[in-house]
């Protein structure tokens, strides 16, 4: 005969009165020493088991009875739910959740390292060239309500630059794509959008040494439209978004943290990846426009020297900061002449 | 003995005794099975992981209890991850449609604080008599965002106020069993702590500013003005973090002090004690534990805080709590809970 030992809580108050709770057959008797009950066991609901929870068994009625006896529950109401009872296998035993955070590490670094990278490109193929050129009007138009200016270069020096860039790209697989827009910004940058505007700022202009120069830097930039760069990073960035988000959805309060973390992580891991592919893109469009991939390494040499050289903070660091070891980048576009 | 003696004040403190060891071994199951199931498992994993928590939360003897359905759960992440995963993408490139679900998400919430008040209360029990939440959209409504907009309106002026609005509907709305929850909240203290926390930050950055002008004067001394070391240029953003967390955590503990103070359940009243720099402390290290343990060490911070939480909160009164008595409960869904969850609408009680 199986008996335990309980608390009775008749849903009605508040109110804890110990009992003893046997077996009779098919049934169980519940007494708290003076008044003894009677009812079928099968008309009782145990609780999901949890480690180092007490058990609780609800009576027809609603009462429940809670019990540190879990090998009593356990015997007289089997757990019959799958999850249920794989969740409290894999709790119990230390070797099974050791293994969980290792599988756990696993999956999350191939779904971001290698799932997600290989779905973008894909993905980012088929949305049609007009989405794209939406994307980036639209990225455009907050950039500009936010943090852009209007250029203030003299309107020939844009233009001179317009007809050099057009000459630039001629004969490129969808050169008609490629366009250039200058603004102010407080500091040298150029960066590309999504559909083939490169937006270059008014210090990026000051800030380079020749025309090759920025023309180097264009060319890194078209290099980032032509591997759809910004829709594969949004792609990317979303699926680890919505994988965080299962992850963590309810460890309220370092949530944001650990999203943050990883995905800033990431994004540099992600960044290193395109930044190279585009340098490649770079060395040979240059090449067949006659421009030497040593303008590359000189623009490289001076955006480093205006940072006096240093790792950190700074404006023009933190268009470098993005990208691979500057050294290492200078050196390869000197292999590439 | 007088026979006109009040009767003696009980004191019954909250204690929790849950372990590191066991919920860690809960925790990581659910963070694998989530993973591998694309997330549905979670809504499992969060059952399991809050009765965890809910059992080892003791008062007089006894544990709370959490009964709420996975699948209900589920439902509500769904549409939970559906409003983020939208904000998210939509954040990329958009602005007006990022602006348009800020705006829906604005509207939303007096619903999701109803909704996941009301789902969260009506699965908690204490000694199998549950709790319920009995306020309305249209109060949520208007505490939230008439009130809010009288706050916005004021420049801020009102939002202590209006804060003490939101703790008192919050409070009242609530009821353990057939018993509904009282507060005596008034706006005073809210404004003493509110004024308090613009004065330490205003502290603060004075502070900071004097701090990078005295270093700024060092390395001139030094002669390395020109550059300035990197260190000095942290020296106001670790300025900035730790006034703010400090006046986060003072906030904190005063608000959760005063809304649970004020708070009344029959004969019984609630009396928090939660310490300004306890808390300041404990964000801290979990912030470092977390960071230099890519995470693992979640399980360890979640326990540490709710035996924090606990070890300060009690219940006074000449009342047993065998008293409480029931009363049927009211039917909600679990959509709410999980949209406050995944947007952290915290609402600090």
């Amino acid at each position: 005969m199986i008996a335990f030992d309980g608390i009775f809580y008749d849903g009605r108050a508040a109110a804890a009165v110990p009992v003893r709770v046997e077996e009779r057959g098919d049934d169980i008797t519940i007494g708290d020493g003076t008044v003894t009950a009677r009812l079928p066991r099968a008309g009782v609901v145990a609780d999901a088991p949890i480690p180092g929870v007490p058990r609780t068994i609800r009576l027809p009625d609603g009462e429940r009875i809670e019990t540190s006896d879990r090998g009593a529950v356990a015997m007289l109401w089997p757990e019959h739910g799958l999850i249920a009872r794989a969740a409290y296998a894999l709790e119990s035993r230390w070797w099974t959740v050791l293994g969980g955070i290792a599988i756990t590490a696993a999956a999350i670094w191939f779904v971001v390292a290698v799932a997600l990278p290989l779905a973008a490109d894909p993905v980012a193929r088929r949305i049609s060239p007009n989405v794209e050129a939406y994307l980036g009007e639209q990225a455009l138009a907050s950039l500009d309500a936010t943090v852009l200016k209007p250029s203030r270069l003299p309107e020939d020096e844009q233009d001179e630059w317009n007809d050099r860039f057009d000459r630039f790209v001629a004969g490129e697989k969808g050169e008609e794509r490629y366009t250039i827009v200058f603004r102010h910004a407080g500091m040298p940058n150029a960066f590309a959008l999504p559909g083939g505007t490169i937006v270059i700022t008014d210090e990026m202009v000051d800030a380079v040494g020749s025309n090759d120069e920025l023309l180097a830097v264009l060319a890194h930039e078209i290099g980032h439209v032509r591997g759809r760069h910004a829709m594969r990073m949004v792609l990317q960035d979303s699926g680890v978004a919505v994988l965080m988000t299962a992850l963590a959805g309810d460890a309220v309060g370092v949530t944001f943290l650990m999203v943050a973390v990883p995905s800033m992580l990431l994004q540099s891991g992600y960044s290193r990846k395109f930044e190279a592919e585009a340098d490649d893109y770079a060395f040979a469009h240059m090449k067949r426009h006659g421009v030497s991939p040593q303008a590359f390494a000189d623009v490289m040499r001076r955006l480093e020297k205006e940072t006096g050289g240093r790792r950190e903070d700074g404006p023009v660091m933190r268009y470098l900061g993005s990208h691979p070891a500057t050294a290492d980048r200078i050196r390869r576009a000197e292999e590439a002449r | 003995m007088s026979p006109t003696a009040a009767p003696p004040l009980a004191i019954q403190r909250f204690g929790f005794t849950g372990k590191t060891a066991d919920y860690f071994r809960i925790w990581a199951v659910s963070l694998c099975l989530s993973l591998l199931t694309l997330g549905i498992y979670s809504a499992w994993g969060k059952v399991r992981k809050r009765r965890y928590l809910y059992a080892h939360t003791r008062l007089d003897g006894s544990g709370f209890d959490y009964h709420a359905a996975p699948v209900a759960i589920l439902k509500g992440r769904v549409v939970a991850l559906l409003l983020f995963g939208g904000l998210a993408f939509s954040g990329h490139f958009f602005l007006w449609v990022q602006i348009t679900f800020i705006v829906i998400l604005v509207l939303l919430t007096p619903w999701i604080v109803v909704a996941s008040s009301r789902f969260n209360a009506r699965n908690s029990t204490f000694r199998n008599v549950a709790f319920a939440f009995d306020g309305t959209i249209r109060e949520a409504a208007v505490v939230l965002l008439g009130f809010g907009a009288i706050a916005i309106a004021t420049l801020g002026l009102a939002y202590p106020w209006f804060r003490m609005r939101r703790a008192r509907f919050i409070v009242e709305r609530h009821r353990f069993g057939a018993t509904p929850f009282k507060s005596d909240i008034t706006a005073g203290g809210f404004i003493v702590a509110y004024l308090m926390g613009l004065l330490m930050l205003i502290g603060a950055g004075v502070l900071t500013v004097a701090l990078l002008g005295a270093a700024f004067g060092l390395a001139a001394v030094l002669g390395n003005a020109k550059r300035p070391s990197a260190a000095l240029s942290l020296v106001p953003v670790i300025g900035i973090y730790a006034s703010y967390l400090a006046v986060f955590a003072y906030l904190r503990a005063r608000v959760g002090n005063l809304t649970l103070n004020s708070a009344i359940v029959g004969p019984l009243r609630c009396r928090s004690t939660l310490r300004a720099r306890d808390l300041a402390w404990l964000y801290v290290s979990n912030i470092i534990a977390v960071f230099a343990t890519l995470g693992l060490a979640v399980p360890w911070v979640t326990i540490r805080m709710a035996r924090y939480r606990a070890s300060k909160l009690c219940v006074v009164g000449a009342a047993s709590l065998g008293s409480f008595v029931a009363a049927p409960g009211v039917v909600g869904t679990a959509t709410g809970s999980e949209v406050g969850d995944l947007f952290d609408v915290d609402v600090s009680l």
